[in-house]
């Protein structure tokens, strides 16, 4: 088997063994909801209910007329109690519709079924749009905005890498929704024009990439791409990079390059809008940790707090654990249970204290290169993490620090335990903010 | 499941085993092998050197960083390090107190004044050990001082030889090669046994800690110029203090390059230096000179091997349809 990969990256221990061959199950719905406004990269929504206002499951409310943005919906039916500033699980506040359940089933029932085939490119991008559709591997760019592109593009890439350690989402979805997601892949292919489309997956998922060689065997213009175990295998420039071997410069859109990436989840979340109408308002979690009693990859409905997920998969003790929404190297540690699960949250993890990163106190760079071999950017992390502590912003721009996609193998692999990747992401809204003000 | 206390750290939450201090302590361990040759040929003398050097580079090192305010980096090991690969630099009947000078300044003054370990720019157990040949006036000087304490474990019959690098120097019959290779007193500690040193090596390389374009570039430089000069390359590579030069000292960390690129620069010009103090200048410490210099050429290599951003944007290829350009990267 041909295996692709790209240059730097490392091994990391995967933890999948967990959720993988746990079954997609569906969470039951809580009592409550907490629905951050504007989920997505862009625009900010405005909300479309008030408080006292009965909503039903898959009812919009939240929108804005600006076009990089995606609607919110209602993931349960009840009462609007409140809008209000709630904690958001990147830290800080954010404008959110809290619902209270009115007890009932909290299914969504599609109204119609559309077939794709009748519909026109710009209905399916509508289709798209109206249901709030952003990319769930993390990315959280609205989907009707990236397809909706002028320039002719050859290639859909899917992304079923899925590199972060524990998470296993994706790897069930591919599993179990196969047929979706190639009937969702055909959807992005018609509305960007694309006649390839290659499927991207790690070998540690061979029943992954059987069931999908299986599936696309006979459909012209499909390729299910192996691609080999190493972080950050599934971030877009390195995806792009391995499958088709094309660079991949600081600036250039997907677009620009001819190939546009679309998360296997979103996909499958694409094919569901375009076909049932079926709304963005719940998503395939992991939900996993050594300690976790009921690890598993469960549908949960979006608002839905870390609290209620942890009760339901029976944790109890969380004293000096670690919660974490999204995968163990990307994903924001959460101060408290309160925060809810948004449409791109891949993950709800619980570290016990013997896998929690001590807070050591780090010491000076020994030139060891680890940091230098590892990035999947070909920079030099060590060298940036010196320039961040001494507040060398000319040095920073120099060595390209903007370029950094924060994966976070720099701090994993440090010998003398410094936190590189956060004191470069510290020093990066300052550099741009300066880059910007030069042009 | 309320008020719990969470641990609430940044990005990323998993992080691998290795730390420096384990990393000294393997490099450590990987000089085991070459201690136990010496402490079998040169006996207490060898003991002794080794425990004087240690225990002054601790002491030095803890001096400093109170001197200077700064917390006490023992636990780092590498102040230990330094004073093992001191002790191993010398020849176990050096005078005690020349082994403490040696590690004194090294780790006091070649790391500690530098900035601590990661800001020196020259290895500091050649720059101690180097450093004594160039106080040589100064310290024959002291002996005479020192003679009251001068400390004697009986005689030993090895412990007279000459060094083997220095035999081949003046034209003298030398020992057969395995014998070189495998076990000959003579010279420094670390002079006896380059087999010893191998299997050290070897671990280091198991442990992923150094390097193999540094060592392999050192030694097939010496041994394709030493051939070129018409001298058995075999000698040259079994001699001196070049194995453990090779592959302890000139793989550390701090004072070689960061790149690839540059390491094979590095471990060539080392090679080539070695052979030109061997062959032209001095008969011995070539190898310590050697990487004494280029450590002082790192930062130029590194800027002059610095390598591209992955979004570095690259020069426009001929052919930009993406259906070809795709056809090539997969031919």
């Amino acid at each position: 088997m041909e295996v692709k990969t790209f240059q730097g990256g490392a091994h990391i221990p995967h933890y999948k063994s967990y959720t993988e061959d746990k079954a997609i199950t569906r969470m039951a719905a809580p009592e409550e909801v907490v629905i951050p406004l504007s989920q997505h990269l862009g625009a900010p929504n405005q909300p479309l209910v008030k408080a006292g206002d009965k909503v039903e499951v898959g009812q919009k409310i939240g929108d804005t007329e600006e076009f990089i943005a995606a609607p919110v919906h209602a993931s349960i039916s009840g009462t609007v109690t409140a809008i209000e500033p709630r904690p958001a699980y990147t830290g800080g506040e954010i404008m959110s519709v809290i619902i209270k359940s009115d007890g009932g089933p909290q299914e969504f029932v599609p109204k119609e079924k559309r077939d794709p085939e009748q519909m026109t490119v710009e209905e399916i991008r509508q289709a798209i749009r109206e249901a709030g559709i952003i990319g769930m591997g993390g990315a959280a760019f609205p989907t009707h905005a990236n397809i909706s592109t002028r320039k002719p593009v050859d290639s859909l890439i899917l992304n079923g890498a899925e590199c972060e350690p524990f998470l296993t989402c994706d790897h069930r979805q591919m599993l179990e929704r196969a047929q979706e997601l190639v009937e969702g892949a055909k959807i992005l292919m018609r509305s960007i024009g694309a006649k390839k489309c290659y499927i991207g997956i790690e070998v540690n998922k061979p029943d992954a990439i059987e069931a999908l060689t299986e599936k696309t065997k006979g459909l012209e213009g499909f390729e299910v791409v192996p691609l080999a175990v190493k972080y950050p295998q599934g971030f877009k420039s390195h995806l792009i990079k391995a499958v088709t071997g094309r660079d991949v410069p600081r600036g250039a859109r997907s677009a620009d390059l001819g190939c546009i990436v679309r998360n296997v989840g979103t996909t499958i979340s694409c094919y569901e809008a375009v076909v049932y109408g079926k709304p963005s308002i719940e998503r395939v979690v992991t939900v996993s940790g050594p300690t976790v009693p009921k690890c598993g990859n469960y549908v949960i409905k979006v608002g839905t707090s870390v609290g209620h997920i942890l009760k339901e998969c029976g944790v109890e003790d969380l004293k000096g654990h670690k919660v974490i929404l999204g995968g163990p190297m990307t994903g924001m540690a959460q101060a408290n249970l309160v925060t809810g699960i948004v449409k791109s949250t891949t993950g709800v993890l619980v570290l016990p204290p013997s896998m929690v990163r001590e807070e050591v106190s780090y010491s000076d760079c020994v030139r060891c290169g680890k940091c230098v071999d590892h990035c999947p950017m070909m920079l030099y992390p060590n060298q940036l993490s010196i320039y961040a502590e001494a507040e060398m912003y000319g040095a920073l721009m120099e060595w390209n620090v903007t370029d950094c996609i924060e994966c976070g193998i720099c701090s994993y692999v440090c010998p003398s335990q410094r936190p590189i990747v956060h004191l470069i992401r510290m020093v990066k809204p300052t550099v741009k903010k300066m880059q910007r003000s030069r042009k | 499941m309320d008020n719990q206390k969470l641990v609430y750290t940044p990005a990323p939450h998993l992080k691998s085993d290795l730390t420096v201090s384990q990393a000294m302590r393997d490099v450590i361990i990987a000089l085991i092998p070459a201690c136990l040759v010496a402490i079998y040929f040169f006996k207490f003398y060898a003991v002794f050197m080794i425990a004087v050097c240690m225990v002054t580079a601790a002491v030095t090192e803890l001096i400093f960083r109170m001197a200077m305010g700064k917390k006490p980096s023992l636990g780092d090991y590498s102040a230990l390090l330094t004073g093992l690969l001191v002790a191993l630099c010398l020849s176990a009947t050096t005078a005690w107190w020349m082994g403490a000078i040696a590690t004194f300044i090294a780790v006091g003054i070649a790391k500690e004044l530098m900035g601590g370990l990661g800001w020196n720019r020259f290895n500091p157990a050649l720059f101690g050990r180097v450093a004594l040949i160039i106080l040589a006036p100064w310290i024959v000087a002291l002996g005479a001082d020192f003679l009251p304490w001068s400390i004697n474990f009986g005689p030993i019959d090895v412990v007279t030889r000459a060094t083997p690098l220095a035999m081949l120097q003046q034209g003298m019959e030398m020992p057969g090669l395995a014998n070189l290779f495998f076990a000959f007193p003579g010279g420094a500690m670390s002079e006896v046994s380059p087999f010893a040193l191998l299997i050290g090596a070897a671990y280091l390389f198991y442990r992923g800690h150094i390097n193999w374009r540094i060592p392999v570039s050192i030694l097939a430089t010496v041994f394709v110029l030493a051939l070129i000069a018409g001298k058995n390359p075999f000698y040259h590579l079994f001699t001196g203090g070049l194995f453990l030069g090779a592959f302890f000292m000139a793989t550390d960390w701090v004072t070689s390059p960061i790149t690839n690129k540059g390491k094979w620069i590095f471990g060539i010009a080392i090679g080539v230096l070695i052979i030109i103090f061997r062959v032209g200048l001095a008969p011995t410490e070539g190898v310590a000179f050697s990487i004494l210099i280029m450590n002082a050429f790192v930062p130029m290599i590194d800027r002059a091997t610095k390598r591209p951003s992955f979004s570095e944007p690259k020069p426009k290829r001929a052919v930009a349809v993406p259906g070809q350009e795709q056809a090539t990267a997969k031919g």
